[in-house]
Parts: C-alpha cells; sequence; structure tokens
C-alpha cells in the first residue's frame, strides 16, 4: 500500500545501494552484500517497547526475548507468533533457558529465575537466584549474562557506575570506603568533584567483576575483575569465556577478552573489592603495577573503524549455509550497522586475535545488541537505552555461498598467514598489493586512545599455497602489543571479485617463535 | 555515513527535510523532549524542537507535550511504526480535530495526491507521507492564543485512534485523565498498559535500588523494597509513572504521582523474634510467587523464612498484610507505630505501644491491617 504514495525519501533510500549495473559487472555494495544475507525485519510483540536487552535462541526451534519495559517474550517462528510469558523486570540484560522450561534472566537488582508452575505458560514465580551484590543506583551499574559455561556454571558481568550521575541516597550492601568520601557524592559540588571519583567507579560489591554462580545454590565466587561495561558475553568453541568491553578510561579502544579465573582486565575501580587489596585508591595506582597485573585484549576493535561498542559474542553454527564461517565467534556493534567475525588464537599461552565485518549493511541500522542463531537464521536484537542504536529486531539469513571474503587469519614469525573463502588471482603475491598499517593504544586513565606510533607497511614477501586460498606475508617489522590493520581491497579472487569486508585487524601480543 | 540530503518542499508554510533513517536515535515513550536550540530568528524566542515518533498500534510518541504560545515549533517526526505503516502528521486548531479526520475521511479517492491532507484554513502544519524508517521535519509558528492543539493521522482508517494533544498555555492534566489524548496511547505509557494489578519493578524514589512498584485491584499502590524486605510507602489513586526512567539508560527515577499516605518508619524492620528489643534482623529476598496478579513476596529474616502478600480493601479503606512465617518456634513482636493518622491493627492481638506480640503459633499465620486517612 505504501508504494501507492508518493514519497519524498526514495531517492535517499536508494543512495544507499549500488544495485548491479546492466554492463554484467558485479553488483557491489548493499546489492552485492543482499546475493550473500538476506535481511528482514521481524516485529517484535506489538504494543511494548521493542528495545532488546536478552535473546536466546531455545532448543525446540522457539526464540526467547527480554525487552527494556520488563517484558520476557517467546517467539514461534513457525506461527510468527509472540507470547509474553513474564512482565515487570527491571532491565533485563540476559536471559537462559533451563532444563525443565524456567529461565534465568539477570536484571537491574538479580538473577531471577522465571517459573511457570501451574502449567500455564506464564511465569508465576520470580525467584531470586541470586542478589547478592551492589547497587549504587547509579544508572550505569547494568547487569549482564548470565552465560553457562561448560561445567554448567553461571558468569555474569557487572557494569561500573558512571561519573555522568551520582549515587542513590540508599544503597544496597557494603560501601567501599577507598576514594572519594561519600558524602561527597551527594554535596552540592558534585559536578565539580565528580571526576575524582573516577570516570567509572565501583563502590559497591563487585562492580567491574565477572562472577560464577552456582545456579542451583545461588552461590557466587568473584571470578575476574578489571571489567568497565562488559555488555557481551560468551564462550568460543572451545568453551573459552569472551567478553566485550567498551572503550572509554583505561580502554584505548573497544576491546574482546577472553577471560580467565582471578584474571584482571586492566580497569583498575573494581580492585577495591579484591581480598588481597592493600587499599591504594585505584586512581593513584601506578601504570606499572596495573601494567604487572593485566592481561590485556585478545582482540581490540579499532575505534571508528571497526566497532565503537561491541556487544554480544555468539557462535556461527556449523550449517551448510554458514559454510566456512561456521564455528566462528561473531559480535554485534552498537554505533554501526555492522556484525563482526573475531577470529582468535593461542599462541604460547597468550589469547590474540583479530575482527572482521560480516556485514556492514545501513539495513541492519544500529544497536545490534543481542544475537541468537536458530537454524541458519541470525535473529538480532537492537536496542540504544538513549545512547546511539536502534530498536526492534531483524533476522539475517546466508543465501547459501559466502562472498569472497577473508576465512581466517594465524600469525607466523614474520608476518600474517590469511585464508580466503576462494582462491586469490596471482595477482595477489604480489607485496604492492597489499597495506597494512601498523599501530597501538595507549592504556591510560583517558578517555580512548588515538591511534599511537602508527606506520604504514608493505610486505616484504608474498607466498600463495597451492591451492591459492591462503596468502602469507611476510613484514618488515612485527611488534607485540600493536595493531595489524589488514587493507585487502586491491586483492581480488580468482574470479576478478573484491573482497565483500576488505580490511582486517589483527591484535598482536605474541609474536611465535615458529 | 551521514547521509543528510535536503530535499525541500515548499508545501504550504512548512519546510521538509528527509534525513537518511539512521541518524538519530528514537527514545521510547518520552515525554516531550523539548530543547532549545538558539536558531530562531526571533531574538530571546528560541525555538522548541520535539521530536515525535509514530509507534505501532497507531500511536504518537508522545502523546501530547507543551510549548508556548508564539514560539516557532520545530517537530522532527520518525515513523518507527513496526508493522510497517505509512503516517502523516497534521496540526490542528483547537476543537478542530474532529471535523479535520472527517473532512480527510470525505478525501476518498482524491486522498493519496494530496498525502490525505483536506484543504482548510484549521491545519497549522502538515507532514507529507511518511513511509516507515524515514523522518522529516515540519516548523510552525505557534499562535499567541493559548489552547490545546491537536494533532493527528489523517492516513484512511488512523484519524480516530492516532492522535495527540499539543497544550500551548495550557497546563496538562493528569496522564491518565486528559480527555485530549487516545486511551491506548497512555495504556502504552504505563507498566502493564495501566492494567491492575502490576508488578513492575524499577528505580523508584525514597527507596533503595532493588524497588518494586505495585499497583493493587482498586486505588491503592505501594513499593516494595527487595533490598530491606519490607512495604516503604502507599499511595493512592494512579500507579506508578515509568516514563521518565524508561526514556533512556535509567539515569532518571520513576514518579510517585502523588504523595504517599503512609511512609515505612526510616531504617527499621517490623519483625523481631524472640525479644521486642532485638537487634535489627538480617534479611535476604527471595522472590515472590503471583497469584491473581498479586506478589506474595518471600525472604529470610535471619534463618526465619517469610512470605508476605498485600492487599487493599478499598471499601473498608485497609491495606491488608498477610503473613506466613514458617518453622519458627519463637515469639513474633511485630512492630509498626500509629502516625500521621495512619492506624494498625491485627485480629491476632493488641499492639501495645506500637509492638504487637504473637505466640510462635499465632505468628505461623497472622495479618496486620493499616487504615489511613486517605482510604475511602
Amino acid at each position: 500500500m505504501k508504494t501507492l504514495y508518493f514519497s519524498v525519501s526514495v531517492a535517499v533510500a536508494l543512495s544507499a545501494s549500488g544495485f548491479a549495473a546492466n554492463d554484467g559487472s558485479p553488483p557491489s555494495g548493499e546489492g552485492r552484500i543482499s546475493e550473500h544475507y538476506k535481511v528482514a525485519k521481524l516485529m517484535g510483540p506489538p504494543g511494548i517497547d521493542s528495545q532488546v536487552g536478552a535473546l536466546v535462541a531455545l532448543e525446540d526451534g522457539r526464540l526467547a526475548a527480554a525487552f527494556h519495559h520488563g517484558q520476557v517474550a517467546i517467539y514461534e517462528p513457525k506461527e510468527s507468533s509472540w507470547k509474553i510469558i513474564a512482565e515487570g523486570l527491571h532491565e533485563p540484560l540476559g536471559i537462559l533457558p533451563e532444563k525443565g522450561g524456567s529461565f534465568l534472566v539477570m536484571q537491574r537488582a538479580e538473577l531471577t529465575r522465571l517459573r511457570d508452575t501451574d502449567g500455564d505458560g506464564l511465569t508465576d514465580h520470580y525467584e531470586t537466584v541470586w542478589d547478592d551484590f551492589g547497587l549504587s543506583g547509579n544508572y550505569h551499574e547494568f547487569a549482564f549474562g548470565p552465560v553457562r559455561g561448560p561445567g554448567g556454571k553461571l558468569y555474569v558481568g557487572l557494569n561500573l557506575a558512571s561519573s555522568g550521575d551520582s549515587i542513590r541516597k540508599e544503597i544496597r550492601g557494603e560501601w567501599s570506603p577507598i576514594g572519594l568520601p561519600r558524602q561527597e557524592f551527594y554535596g552540592a559540588n558534585w559536578k565539580k568533584v565528580s571526576d575524582k571519583a573516577g570516570r567509572m567507579y565501583s563502590r559497591v560489591l563487585w562492580r567491574g567483576w565477572i562472577m560464577e554462580v552456582d545456579p542451583v545454590s545461588g552461590n557466587a565466587t568473584p571470578f575476574a575483575s578489571g571489567l568497565r561495561s562488559p555488555d557481551g558475553l560468551g564462550f568460543d568453541s572451545e568453551g573459552n569465556l569472551l567478553v566485550s568491553d567498551n572503550q572509554g578510561d583505561w580502554r584505548g579502544s573497544s576491546e574482546l577478552f577472553v577471560v580467565k579465573k582471578d584474571g584482571f582486565y586492566g580497569h583498575p575501580a573494581s580492585l577495591v573489592w579484591r581480598k588481597d587489596w592493600d587499599g591504594s585508591e585505584p586512581l593513584n595506582v601506578p601504570i606499572s603495577r596495573l601494567d604487572a597485573l593485566r592481561t590485556p585484549a585478545a582482540v581490540w576493535f579499532p575505534h571508528n573503524i571497526y566497532a565503537n561498542s561491541p556487544t554480544q559474542p555468539v557462535l556461527i553454527p556449523k550449517t551448510p549455509a554458514w559454510g566456512a564461517f561456521g564455528g566462528q565467534v561473531l559480535i554485534g556493534e552498537m554505533n554501526s550497522p555492522r556484525l563482526l567475525r573475531v577470529l582468535m588464537e593461542e599462541v604460547d599461552g597468550v589469547w590474540q586475535g583479530a575482527c572482521v565485518n560480516l556485514v556492514d549493511s545501513e539495513t541492519l541500522k544500529r544497536g545490534l545488541h543481542r544475537l541468537a542463531f536458530i537454524g541458519d537464521t541470525l535473529y538480532v536484537g537492537r536496542t540504544h537505552l538513549s545512547w546511539a542504536g536502534a530498536e526492534g529486531l531483524v533476522t539475517l539469513r546466508p543465501q547459501g555461498t559466502l562472498p569472497f571474503d577473508p576465512l581466517d587469519i594465524h600469525v607466523t614469525p614474520h608476518g600474517f598467514r590469511i585464508d580466503f573463502t576462494e582462491p586469490l588471482s596471482a595477482a595477489a603475491a604480489d607485496p604492492g598489493a597489499w597495506s597494512v598499517e601498523q599501530y597501538t593504544y595507549a592504556y591510560h586513565i583517558a578517555y580512548g586512545s588515538p591511534q599511537m606510533k602508527k606506520e604504514s607497511l608493505t610486505p616484504t614477501k608474498v607466498r600463495l599455497s597451492n591451492s591459492n586460498r591462503t596468502a602469507e606475508i611476510e613484514l618488515p617489522t612485527l611488534k607485540e602489543n600493536f595493531v595489524y590493520d589488514l587493507h585487502l581491497d586491491a586483492l581480488r579472487s580468482e574470479s576478478g571479485t573484491a573482497p565483500l569486508n576488505a580490511r582486517m585487524a589483527y591484535t598482536l601480543r605474541k609474536i611465535p617463535q615458529k | 555515513m551521514h547521509r543528510k540530503k535536503s530535499v525541500p518542499l515548499s508545501l504550504l508554510r512548512l519546510a521538509l527535510f528527509v534525513f537518511s533513517s539512521t541518524t538519530l536515535a528514537p527514545r521510547s515513550f518520552s515525554e516531550p523532549v523539548l530543547s532549545t536550540k538558539k536558531v530562531s530568528a526571533e531574538p530571546g524566542k528560541p525555538n522548541v524542537t520535539v521530536k515525535m515518533v509514530m509507534r505501532d498500534g497507531l500511536r504518537f510518541d508522545p502523546p501530547r507535550f507543551s510549548a508556548e504560545p508564539g514560539r516557532k515549533l520545530v517537530i522532527e517526526l520518525e515513523n518507527e511504526d513496526s508493522s510497517h505503516q505509512s503516517h502523516n502528521f497534521l496540526l490542528i486548531r483547537p476543537g478542530k480535530l474532529k471535523k479535520i479526520v472527517e473532512s480527510a475521511m470525505a478525501l476518498g479517492e482524491r486522498g493519496p495526491s494530496q498525502s490525505f491532507v483536506p484543504q482548510s484554513s484549521d491545519i497549522l502544519a502538515h507532514s507529507a507521507v511518511l513511509d516507515p524508517e524515514k523522518k522529516s521535519r515540519i516548523s510552525v509558528d505557534l499562535p499567541a492564543e493559548p489552547g490545546v492543539y491537536p494533532y493527528v493521522c489523517t492516513m484512511p482508517g488512523h484519524g480516530m485512534v492516532m492522535y495527540g494533544a499539543l497544550y500551548s498555555g495550557v497546563i496538562l492534566p493528569a496522564i491518565d485523565k486528559d480527555p485530549n489524548i487516545p486511551p491506548t496511547a497512555v495504556q502504552a505509557m504505563l507498566p502493564g498498559g495501566g492494567r491492575r494489578p502490576f508488578i513492575q519493578r524499577m528505580f523508584l524514589p525514597n527507596a533503595g535500588p532493588a524497588a518494586i512498584a505495585v499497583s493493587l485491584p482498586g486505588k491503592q499502590n505501594f513499593c516494595w523494597d527487595a533490598g530491606e524486605c519490607r512495604l516503604r510507602y502507599v499511595w493512592s489513586g494512579t500507579g506508578v509513572d515509568p516514563r521518565e526512567h524508561w526514556r533512556g539508560n535509567g539515569k532518571d527515577l520513576a514518579k510517585v504521582p502523588t504523595s504517599p499516605w503512609w511512609n515505612a518508619p526510616i531504617e527499621d524492620f517490623p519483625f523481631r523474634f524472640g525479644s521486642p528489643s532485638a537487634s535489627v534482623p538480617k534479611v535476604k529476598f527471595l522472590g515472590y510467587r503471583v497469584e491473581a496478579g498479586l506478589p506474595e513476596f518471600h525472604f529470610k529474616v535471619g534463618a526465619i523464612e517469610v512470605f508476605e502478600k498485600v492487599t487493599a480493601d478499598d471499601a473498608r479503606g485497609v491495606i491488608e498484610f498477610h503473613y506466613k512465617v514458617l518453622r519458627s518456634n519463637e515469639a513474633l513482636f511485630y512492630r509498626a507505630s500509629d502516625a500521621e493518622g495512619a492506624k494498625w491493627a491485627s485480629p491476632a492481638g493488641l499492639f501495645k505501644g506500637g509492638v504487637l506480640e504473637l505466640t510462635p503459633a499465632q505468628a505461623a499465620q497472622f495479618s496486620v491491617t493499616l487504615t489511613g486517612p486517605a482510604i475511602h
């Protein structure tokens, strides 16, 4: 019906697309993307705010979603229908199904089990599983997860508070005396002294921590510290816990961590809750001491290039339609219409790896917050919470053939070995077809970091494998703790196609010996 | 990334700009986001800019807002209707809503060619038809006369439900008593669509951060604090107003629209086991069960499990607390002092000096009632 009406916006709608020209040349831009991935809007439950805080695929092919105003709803794809099964939750940002039909939902104040005890399909028991953590009432104290580890334990991430606001008069739990005195948070001078609280602060229990929660007893143990805004928790195919974090103070660019028990991941605010902490104000601890404590991120998402606010990591399913991407990690992004693949490896015990776009398409819009696969279909739930983003849901389906794209990347003693989804043309053997930017980000209290010590590199040597599917490049230098941002736009496949995503950034932490 | 194209259309008095559909994040259920930008031609009278989102269920969001008479008003329209419907926007002179909707319907097949906008001097400004996910902007010089100026979508079948009200120099009535906005719009802004009973967790004033707002059937509402495991205050009338809290990232608290008629004493807890002078017990929240929409809270007082259900009887004028105490062999001293005209009583016995003493057997299941001045 809408096409009947004249629309002043038609010109704009089409300007984003570069559909196939009539001369037989391959399509580019949105037209090319749509040959490989089909994006479709999915209506949320009618009449409710459609900002999505949580999504999870259920074993029976349905989808569970939690929304900004506190509803949990189940989507039945066969009938395209939603059923609201719970209401009244406070900013739920994670959901997990349990055996027996119950759900675990993380809301601001607690981890809650939603139970239907009378079999009518609606939640009638909101059971508190775990609420033994602090709430200062600061808006930024979001709670993320839970995700379930290989051993059945749950993992939850607790956001730091933001100096963008103060704390409530009434707080829940213990107050850490380390740092700006509490009365200053209530004073008329708050705006002036707020930076002394730390840009992001952890004055109530377990803020900035990843917690391990036993779903049966509700007992929680502190698992790892040093997080800032850990919106995305997930596991790779080997069961490593992945946590994404946002550019900001102590985060030169957005990052993805491989989180291990007792690890410290760089943001010092959470240190006040370490059992062995000496009482030092984290803001005054020398960077050298923090540096010695911390495990750097496995992957940097270079800011304004790849992602400014990465979200939930999920695994691409191993189905024919997803082909060689199956088993890789996919992650969403808030500030640009992008989904990225994350390609990681462990080198001498150190995790590192690369990010590369899967899709960068205006059709996705922004705020790509929560991801879940049902079969081949990726469901994406968007949010904004008044920041950059959007609302509602979309689906993305692979159309059967992967685009010509970088498939995987591994570091070598002198460079990188990059696999592609299709054979490269012979011209790729020319080092001039490759260009690489090398830069790093500062670890400092300031908000974000510019790219530092930036240099452009050209490979000294390029060797193609027999199948031409793999290129090994050697670089004139290779430095640990630098990003290697590879520009692949001059490469062509054997059939003359450019990569759909012609840029990938590898965060090098450890140069292998061989 | 920010492709901004201006496609000026000279449609009557309005200037219309089209943006790419990806820039501004829509805010949900927003009360007017009134920003004043100093771009006005009239010195001292900055423009008023309001974002107006078209949503599913034939709704304008916000369904009402206010702006000073005589100001230049800029309305940033966004069609976010997830049911993929196109909409338009007309701002109309006071009292002329019905007339304009009817004349738009009468356009019949001429409708599409004129954006479903009838010719009328009662239309102050209007947009073109806005397809889903599109934005546009109109501006209008508000008349100097105060009044309630309706706005409406006149797409076929939309006009009867998809409207709102611009209050210009007129005080806004309570949201649930506003005759100038559609009931559907009000419902979309209240927890549970204004349904009673309803339970909604959110940041509430004068409570801890783990608060729960409960609207009981009838008139009463209360704030239950899951951090302290006790009811904090009771108010009559409209339930909690979540809009400030839900608008964005949660920085603003929800509002309690009327003053509570009863507030729990600060930092006290009604239960003392064993002795009336025992210290304040530690509590632990265990969740709640929902029966006929009403919560039964479950918590521990020390090692003792307690269930608490709160009901109201508007006819008798009481709030009733129903307790179950599991496996306690200690006397229970229930502390509740009459205050602010609110009186406590219990079928289980008399309050003496603000304390009700119960034997373990009595405490296993008992109720107390609170009668307040505000219940009639």
